[in-house]
């Protein structure tokens, strides 16, 4: 594969990328964010695997194949099993209205390619514009989690963040070494595994408004 | 004997105009230099003189045609229903001739005395209707902000003549050649502030849809189509003539200012627009957007001028906003012309209390649906063109600007997002008032127009149409004016340089790219598609066609079923309902159970943002100043006495040292 | 002059090949919605029925509404086909050509039939035609910004807004996409939907006048008139298709009058036409209409992804 066509496609995957956090982001109901970051997941998967093939760096191979299997398969199916078997409200509430979110994502994005002129030297000319997106994927991930009531969306805004520190990762270096990369894989699914069991255990309080953690002051 | 006075007055008026009209014409077509005329000194200290250059001949050609067609409208106007109307005709005369010194002035002095005396002439113009003891308010509020604009303007002209040698315009120029460029932002800023509170810049323009409406609806179509443009004339004066960088670029902040003011004005202009129902306001917040525009089009032509950008763009920019000050003219007075007929004839400028006007006024109607469809910016009127040019100034002008073609971008949506708003708003404003049925006894019994006043109109929608499809012939009027302030080839060869039916943008030999539409080959097309589909319309037989009433659920038709203009602006009032702040109140009377209501009041209202938040906080802070300062009147002579011992030793002190 | 009557021959075929083609992509669309939904549904040549069958009936018309009403439809429909002359469909414009129409002036004829509609729906009286018109002028004028910015996005590479051009450099690039053009395509996509009439903004199947939009600014027009904007409707519908087929899918143009490249052309244009209606039929098939005042943010999804696709081609 050559460098050209590797570029190419990268930038393109960087788009497609950018759209699906649009649609988390716009996002009236669950299933269809989880889908959202499923999709992006699958994306950077093929992003991983598209540099692997320009560099011929084997861990990406295997990091590309664990991105799909965990975060485009496997944790996208336990946030459904978890919103399936527990009957909570399906509508995503916001904390601010959709029109300020929107804007602010609007601006992050501006704000990420106007760094990415002072960035230069950080990044690979192989992987075209993915700094920049990936700085937006993760700084809008962190909008979603600011801006969402319920516990479920914001992990997955947590998911879609991680996504973009890969990317992120990806633009800077080939992707993290191995091991890192492992570490930080599991570390997502632990959460996701310690949020699920809290969700479908505590019945009573599964309808977890997080603005009801501030009952808990002293 | 007062009625043949009116209409010696407004004749001779009418006349003037025509003459003012073919010497514009003649010097902005031909190629004599600048005239020049100097007038007897009133004044010891400064020389007044007039000059009239391509820009100024330009203005009074805007001035002229608005003019005549109200010259030709006022007589049977007033002699209808109005209120003094010797003391109107007087002041309409010395309103025209104001404005036109003001565009022809050469010298400060003449300027500022034009200046105040149209301030003056137009402020009788409002307040001249005693009957309604609103106008008094609003002409009060007028002439606080015009004196506001007038004492920033003098400011920013002071500088300028402190530094130079004189009084006059040529000196004014040599003086701001010498200043340093925070001085001269600072001039800059103070007369944009200054013409911009005349011109009604948001958010400035607090005043506008108070006075425009109290004025006669003659005088109203002369101050939103021209007074509004002599504002504008003095910014394009002072950016690219007075205080231009000799052979260099204008300070990109400057441009960029004025093109944030006009995207500003022009949103926020046409949403509030959108929730009036009166229709004098209503088209006075549409001046507002327009002037928006006109501004959209000087920043960028401030952006790309003086070697920043290709001359050709730059021109474009220019002859965008000079050709839409023009076609903003023509429709919009044509648009006051038609609500002044309107209000003649019923007595109500509320369209809620109107309708069904279409068949007893058809005159009427229909020249004023041809000014909506032109200030909607709907092909092939004139409208349509400055916009598409203003368009492409800000798309051809982001290929130059590099990341700041993105705020271009955005400059370019929200005119895109004006245009739409101000054909929903034309179509609410032209159905609730003309269409449907009559909602009130005065709807239904209004008559035509008497036929001067219909003329007035029909030589205003002819300028509209003759300036759509033909602007060639209009790249030509603005030749002149853009070549002396820009330099280079003129608006022709920037614009029509491929023919006089097409517009061409940019110069792809240049390297700009290009793009060339023709409207009047697409109005052609449209015009014979109408008329084959029209000839069709009886194959494969003629239909049989009858009348019958409109269904409404089984119940008789009445007025009240006929859609409101609250209600057609009601999904735009919720949507920009954090631009709106509405204010609702619902009274709900209910019987002896809670579910059965007897009476349910709804009052809804928007008012202007401005108003609230900015001029509020500034009246109370003027007034418990003014309350403070009132607690050092203690009413003894002797205090009073000190006082003024004080401030001579301070003063002394102060200035002695130079 | 050869080459002037060579191009207005091309424009004018193209003209008539949208119009004559339009009431059959809508009926692909209906026959797809049927197919998904498990039911035989109409045939696709259905629409044609229903167009002639209107012209042989009578009119019936309001007794409030002016004369400007009888003329509506027709205008309507010269509005929309002189869109349609726009649109470049099979052919790349040669050089020197006449210059005739911009995207610009695409999308304000467009708006001008919007707002003659609008104002007939108000003419006639009566409630229903208001709220449509109403609500029609409020989805059309939130339309337009984000597709102001679509435009500006893949214009201002080429700094010509001319469709003819923009379609030709789109062929030179042919597969050779990059992010600003997908998240354009995106837009643009998102605003088809609005501006054709179908879910999630409106619903152009109902009956129900409380859920009208477009619909509801026809209720009054009946017989030829109705034929008219009906045909309107689905030639508005085609030239929307169109104009995404030429500025995001490339391939295909003719050069010349050749028989190959032509049918060739055909062939493409057909292809693409296809591709679009199998995306209407999914997304009409899979989604439900949105609440009125939900429509504005489904449409700032499309401008933030238009402003997405002019930042990344700018900075």
């Amino acid at each position: 594969m050559s460098v050209e066509l590797a570029t190419r496609l990268i930038d393109i995957l960087g788009g497609l990328l950018l759209f699906t956090m649009l649609l988390i982001l716009a996002a009236g109901q669950l299933f269809r964010a989880i889908y959202a970051v499923a999709a992006q997941a699958v994306f950077l998967g093929i992003a991983g695997a598209v540099l692997a093939a320009a560099t011929g760096n084997v861990d990406l191979w295997i990091i590309a194949g664990i991105t799909i299997v965990a975060k485009a398969v496997l944790l996208p199916w336990l946030l459904m099993v978890v919103v399936n078997r527990v009957h909570i409200s399906r509508e995503i509430e916001s904390v601010m209205p959709a029109s300020l979110t929107l804007i602010l994502a609007a601006g992050i994005v501006v704000l990420a390619f106007h760094l990415n002129a002072s960035l230069g030297p950080v990044r690979q000319a192989i992987t075209g514009n993915a700094l920049p997106v990936g700085v937006t994927l993760i700084l809008i991930g962190v909008l979603v989690m600011a801006s969402r009531r319920k516990a479920l969306v914001q992990m997955v805004g947590l998911f879609a963040s991680e996504n973009g520190i890969f990317f992120t990762a990806m633009a800077v270096s080939q992707g993290m070494p191995l091991i890192i990369e492992i570490g930080v894989i599991l570390d997502v699914v632990l959460g996701a595994l310690v949020m699920g069991i809290l969700v479908l255990r505590v019945r009573s309080s599964v309808d977890t408004d997080i603005a009801d953690l501030e009952d808990l002051r002293g | 004997m007062r009625r043949v006075a009116v209409w010696v007055g407004h004749l001779s008026i009418g006349v003037a105009a025509v003459l003012v009209a073919i010497f514009a014409l003649g010097f902005l077509t031909g190629s004599a230099p600048a005239a020049h005329l100097d007038l007897p000194r009133l004044f010891p200290f400064a020389a007044m003189s007039l000059s009239v250059d391509g820009l100024s001949a330009f203005f009074l050609l805007v001035i002229s045609l608005v003019t005549a067609a109200a010259a030709m409208y006022a007589p049977s106007y007033l002699g209808a229903h109005a209120h003094a109307p010797g003391v109107q005709t007087l002041a309409l005369a010395a309103f025209v001739v104001c404005m036109a010194l003001v565009c022809c002035a050469g010298d400060l002095v003449t300027f500022l005395l034009a200046w105040e005396c149209m301030t003056l002439s137009s402020w009788v113009l409002v307040v001249s209707d005693t009957r309604n003891e609103e106008n008094a308010r609003a002409g009060l509020l007028y002439m606080v902000v015009a004196h506001a604009g007038t004492a920033a303007l003098l400011v920013s002209f002071l500088v300028l003549a402190e530094r130079g040698g004189g009084l006059d315009f040529p000196a004014l120029r040599a003086a701001a050649a010498g200043l340093d460029p925070s001085t001269r932002t600072a001039v800059f800023l103070l007369a944009l502030a200054g013409f911009g509170a005349k011109a009604g810049v948001v958010p400035l323009h607090v005043w506008l849809p108070k006075a425009h409406p109290a004025a006669p609806s003659h005088a109203s179509a002369l101050m939103s189509g021209v007074m509004l443009k002599v504002a504008l004339y003095g910014i394009f004066r002072f950016a690219f003539d007075l205080l231009a960088v000799p052979g260099g670029p204008l300070p990109a902040s400057w441009g960029w200012t004025v093109l944030l003011l006009g995207t500003a004005s022009a949103v926020i202009g046409v949403l509030l627009a959108l929730q009036q129902h009166d229709l004098k306001r209503l088209l006075a917040f549409h001046s507002v957007e327009n002037v928006g525009i006109i501004l959209i089009g000087a920043g960028v032509a401030m952006l790309l001028g003086g070697g920043r950008g290709p001359a050709a763009l730059a021109t474009l920019a220019l002859a965008a906003a000079l050709l839409h000050t023009l076609n903003h003219a023509a429709f919009k007075g044509l648009l006051f012309l038609g609500a002044g007929s309107v209000l003649a004839r019923t007595g109500v400028r509320n369209m809620e209390e109107l309708g069904g006007l279409a068949r007893r006024m058809p005159w009427t109607a229909w020249l004023f649906f041809l000014g909506a469809v032109a200030i909607s910016a709907l092909p092939p009127l004139n409208g349509f063109v400055s916009e598409w040019m203003t368009f492409q100034a800000l798309i051809l002008g982001a290929t130059r600007l590099g990341a700041s073609g993105l705020l271009a971008g955005v400059a370019a949506s929200m005119l895109a997002l004006t245009g739409g708003l101000a054909a929903a708003c034309f179509a609410k404003a032209f159905g609730v008032t003309f269409l449907g049925r009559p909602r009130t006894a005065h709807a239904e019994h209004a008559t035509e127009s008497p036929a001067p006043m219909i003329a007035g109109m029909l030589l205003l929608a002819v300028a509209c149409v003759a300036l759509g499809l033909l602007p060639g012939w209009a790249m030509r009027l603005l030749d002149r004016p853009t070549a002396e302030l820009l330099g280079g080839a003129g608006a022709s060869a920037a614009v029509t340089a491929r023919g006089p039916m097409i517009l061409a943008a940019g110069d792809a030999t240049a390297g700009v790219g290009a793009t060339a539409i023709s409207v009047t080959a697409v109005a052609a097309l449209f015009a014979l598609l109408a008329a084959l589909a029209w000839a069709l319309r009886g194959w494969p037989r003629r239909a049989p066609r009858r009348l019958a009433p409109t269904w409404t659920c089984g119940m008789t038709p009445s007025a009240r079923f006929d859609y409101t203009g609250t209600g057609f602006a009601k999904p735009l009032r919720l949507i920009f309902a954090a631009l709106y702040r509405p204010r609702r109140e619902i009274l709900k009377e209910t019987g002896p159970s809670p579910y059965v209501i007897r009476r349910l009041s709804y009052q809804g209202e928007v008012v202007d943002l401005a108003e609230t938040v900015l001029y509020a906080r500034v009246k109370h802070w003027i007034a418990s100043a003014a309350h403070e300062i009132r607690s050092y009147s203690t009413g003894r002579i002797h205090g009073y006495i000190a006082f003024v011992l004080v401030t001579l030793v301070v003063c002394l002190l102060l200035f002695a040292r130079a | 002059m050869d080459a002037i009557i060579a191009q207005v021959s091309r424009t004018l075929a193209q003209a008539v090949l949208l119009v004559a083609a339009g009431p059959l992509v809508t009926g692909i669309v209906q026959k797809g919605k049927a197919r998904l939904q498990c039911r035989a549904g109409a045939s696709v040549w259905q629409p044609y029925r229903d167009l002639l069958k209107l012209l042989r009936k009578g009119t019936v018309q309001s007794d409030t509404a002016s004369p400007f009403f009888r003329a509506v439809p027709v205008l309507v429909l010269a509005a929309t086909v002189t869109a349609a002359a726009l649109v470049p469909v099979l052919w790349t414009p040669g050089g020197g050509d006449l210059p005739f129409g911009d995207a610009i002036l695409l999308v304000a004829l467009l708006a001008l039939a919007r707002f003659l509609l609008a104002v007939g729906a108000l003419d006639a009286g009566g409630a229903f035609g208001g709220m449509g018109a109403s609500r029609e002028m409020t989805v059309g004028l939130l339309v337009e910004p984000a597709l102001m910015l679509s435009v500006f996005s893949v214009a201002v590479t080429g700094g010509t807004t001319e469709l003819g051009l923009l379609a030709a450099r789109r062929e030179a690039l042919a597969l050779s996409w990059t992010a600003p053009d997908l998240l354009a395509l995106f837009a643009m996509l998102i605003l088809t939907l609005a501006e054709t009439g179908r879910i999630p903004v409106d619903n152009p199947d109902t009956h129900l006048e409380l859920t009208m939009l477009h619909e509801g600014m026809l209720l009054e027009h009946s017989g030829p008139g109705l034929a008219c904007i009906v045909l309107a409707t689905h030639v508005k519908q085609l030239v929307i298709l169109s104009l995404v087929a030429a500025l995001f899918l490339p391939l295909g143009l003719a050069q010349g009058w050749g028989a190959a490249g032509l049918g060739l052309a055909l062939g493409a244009f057909a292809l693409k036409v296809l591709a679009l209606s199998g995306f209407l039929v999914l997304v009409e098939s899979s989604y439900a209409k949105l609440r009125f005042f939900r429509v504005p943010q489904f449409l700032g999804l499309g401008f933030v992804c238009a402003f997405l696709a002019l930042a990344l081609r700018v900075l």
